[in-house]
């Protein structure tokens, strides 16, 4: 068998650890593995009648070539957000312009199964969030042998509780947040934390309870600055080294307000996001009259090395994705259940990007973590 | 000999280290006593203060920030605040002082030395822009932060083919910016003394990403400005003491690098984590060395002065000198860490 395997959308910690992973499982029992360089960019940009471009976008993967890049973060293949069935004209690739007229999203989901045949890759293993596993169920419908690896370190797939890069992105913003500590304590001042999380708040969430935040702010739950400030004052008061902080996701909003949204929307209709932390600082400035520290922790959280439990989760979901195609099974999301691992179907990215469970998690009157009913959950609460 | 210990202007990491190191060696080798001064001169104008002794001062060596709180505030900018500061310190008993600063917070000591006040400086600020000394407490600590926060978007950058835009501290000075882009193989830096003209950049990354590579990493300074004519920035706001408030200029330039090289760009601010955590070894050992010999230079009544180091070139001997003799440890040096002993 010879399996292509692909990474998109934003780079996490740990891609590097599932491509050897996947790599060594399959060539370990005696089958080929072929890299696809900048994700589904990778298949829609190769032209089968040019071997250049095969050149270019492919790259056979075996123990030798990944021996060392688990060491570090990225991916070795490059990735890109593009979407194969939604491709816009500057996207699109000059041999498949033919008969363009605007810039209307085009569908070259066929093109891209004439290149997986051209390559003679038989199944394939792409990791990514839901974007880029929307695409993977589009060719699993067509009939293409997929077994998908969720990641995005916002921790937003439906159908597992865990994705990778997670565990690495909270990581980091925790040590941040601990070291604006003394920032903030020695100028006595209001800090707001930025953490990337467009849809989902759990890594606001969870990093301002992992690191004892005073407030979290979260994408789900629309918030009152005046209340924040008042929380916040409340806060500062009771600190004895007199300042608080609270965290808030890049894709927060104001009651009655709209996510703050700037730059260009991306082939996905997403937004550039970061703003609302820079906007809320000011608002608070003028409210509360204290100094405020406004810091974006931004592309820091999913740069460099990953943490033990993204290794852990990255390796292992890769030996799984491989295992199910050795075995013919295929249409698969490999997953997190309950703390174990599973397999699901891969329609479960239909329903689009999973949100924290604010119910079960969040105060949305204390505009803070608030975990209810630990006994009986899973290690991570999801 | 009663001095009054005082940190002003923005907090960095090594403060702590200054501060005790000044009160063991003020306490153990001239008989010295202390009080802490709140919030910078603040502390002096509002009479603000707290005890401060070997028992306050334990523990602290690792730790970030300052014990004693800081602020911006500058005596000659309120009403009778030179009288103010004056009376505060005869209030508590107090024969001189020691202003742990930069240059906002030294330069209101060096006119309050001129009118008479007893004081003595130690250089503190992360952009290590202060005349006088070659280093600063806090500078090496913000280029270790810098240095691994570039080392780490290598990854992201590079698995997106993206230009990776780092803004770094530095409001008059590009030293963090050159610091931390030397030690984090930077391909372009930008800093506040080298007006920059962002096409010959662009030049740069065109010819990076045609011939070797897909990504680049590039480090601007927050004060960094264009040559003139070349291209035109927002003036930025200015705050409630006048200064100018940068931070942000990367936003400005990652669209105008997009438009002129078609790479994508993004951006990444460093901003306060620069100055927040724990002290890198090089701050600590500074600002204990700083802290003895600004407890040594008030007992000498060198009021008026400020401690500095100076060591920044890199020269070059003979090789049979490099071998000729083993390059120990002075005595001097010793006895500086053996105030800490016991």
């Amino acid at each position: 068998m010879r399996i292509g395997i692909l990474t998109g959308g934003g780079d996490v910690p740990g891609l590097n650890a599932s491509i050897k992973a996947a790599t060594n499982r399959a060539v370990g029992d005696g089958h080929k593995v072929v890299g696809i360089r900048r994700g589904w960019a990778g298949l829609l940009e190769l032209d089968p009648g040019d071997p250049e471009t095969v050149r270019t976008h492919t790259v056979a993967l075996d123990p030798d070539v990944v021996r060392t890049i688990d060491r570090t973060g990225g991916t070795i293949l490059h990735t890109s957000r593009t979407n194969p069935a939604k491709v816009r004209a500057s996207d699109e690739p000059d041999f498949l312009k033919a008969g363009r007229v605007d810039d209307e999203a085009r569908d070259h989901t066929l093109h891209v199964m004439k290149v997986l045949d051209h390559l003679g890759i038989d199944a394939l293993i792409p990791i990514g969030g839901d974007d880029t596993l929307s695409f993977a169920l589009r060719l699993h419908d067509e009939g293409v042998p997929v077994v998908a690896v969720p990641k995005t370190m916002d921790n937003d797939v439906h159908g597992t509780d865990y994705c990778i890069g997670f565990s690495t992105a909270v990581t980091r913003t925790v040590i941040f947040i601990h070291q604006l500590r003394t920032s903030a304590g020695s100028h006595e001042r209001l800090a707001v934390v930025e953490v990337f999380g467009r849809y989902s708040g759990e890594t606001s969430l969870v990093s301002a309870y992992l690191s004892g935040m005073d407030r979290a702010i979260i994408s789900e739950v629309p918030f009152d600055v005046e209340k924040l400030a008042t929380f916040l004052m409340d806060d500062k008061r009771k600190n004895p080294s007199r300042y608080a902080m609270t965290t808030i996701s890049e894709g927060a909003h104001f009651v009655g307000g709209e996510m703050v949204m700037g730059g260009n929307a991306d082939a996905y209709g997403h937004r550039k996001l970061g703003g609302i932390g820079a906007q809320t600082g000011e608002a608070l400035k003028e409210i509360t009259g204290e100094g405020i520290i406004y810091q974006q922790i931004g592309y820091l959280m999913r740069s460099g090395q990953p943490d033990s439990l993204d290794l852990m989760v990255a390796i292992n979901y890769a030996v799984m994705a491989a295992d199910l195609l050795l075995e013919g099974t295929h249409g698969r999301l490999v997953a997190l259940r309950n703390g174990s691992y599973v397999n699901v179907p891969l329609e479960v990215v239909r329903q689009g990007v999973k949100r924290a469970d604010v119910d079960a998690l969040y105060d949305v009157d204390e505009y803070r973590p608030k975990i209810r009913h630990v006994d009986g959950k899973p290690m991570f609460l999801y | 000999m009663r001095l009054g210990v005082l940190t002003g202007g923005g907090d960095c990491p090594g403060l702590n280290a200054v501060i005790r190191a000044v009160v063991r060696r003020g306490i153990r080798a001239h008989g010295m006593e202390f009080v802490g001064i709140q919030d910078g001169w603040r502390g002096l104008l509002d009479d603000a203060t707290q005890p401060l002794g070997i028992a306050e001062t334990t523990g602290i060596l690792p730790r970030g920030g300052t014990i004693l709180g800081s602020s911006g505030a500058n005596p000659y900018r309120f009403e009778d605040g030179p009288a103010k500061v004056v009376a505060t310190l005869e209030r508590h008993g107090l024969d001189g002082l020691v202003a742990i600063g930069g240059e906002g917070t030294l330069g209101a000591a060096a006119r309050l030395a001129e009118e008479g006040l007893k004081v003595v400086g130690v250089p503190k600020t992360i952009d290590n822009d202060l005349g006088g000394t070659d280093v600063t407490v806090g500078f090496h600590t913000a280029v270790q932060v810098a240095t691994d926060a570039i080392d780490r978007l290598h990854s992201t950058a590079e698995s997106h083919d993206r230009v990776m835009l780092v803004e770094v501290m530095g409001r008059n000075a590009g030293w963090i910016a050159v610091y931390a882009g030397m030690a984090g193989g930077a391909d372009a830096i930008m800093i506040p003394e080298q007006p920059f003209d962002l096409d010959t950049g662009c030049d740069h990354l065109r010819h990076r990403h045609a011939s070797r590579s897909s990504f680049s990493i590039v480090v601007v300074a927050e004060g960094a400005v264009p040559k003139e004519g070349t291209l035109e920035l927002p003036e930025p706001p200015v705050d409630e003491n006048g200064f100018p408030r940068l931070g942000g200029v990367a936003y400005h330039l990652a669209p105008e690098i997009e438009k002129r090289t078609g790479f994508q760009t993004r951006v990444t601010i460093l901003g306060h984590v620069q100055r927040g955590g724990s002290p890198v070894a090089f701050d600590r050992v500074l600002g204990t060395r700083f802290g003895i010999a600004a407890a040594d230079l008030a007992a000498a009544g060198g009021w008026g002065r400020m401690v500095a180091r100076k060591a920044q070139d890199i020269g070059d001997v003979t090789l049979a000198e490099a071998v000729a003799q083993r390059n120990l440890l002075t005595p001097e040096l010793y006895r500086e860490a053996e105030v800490f002993f016991g």
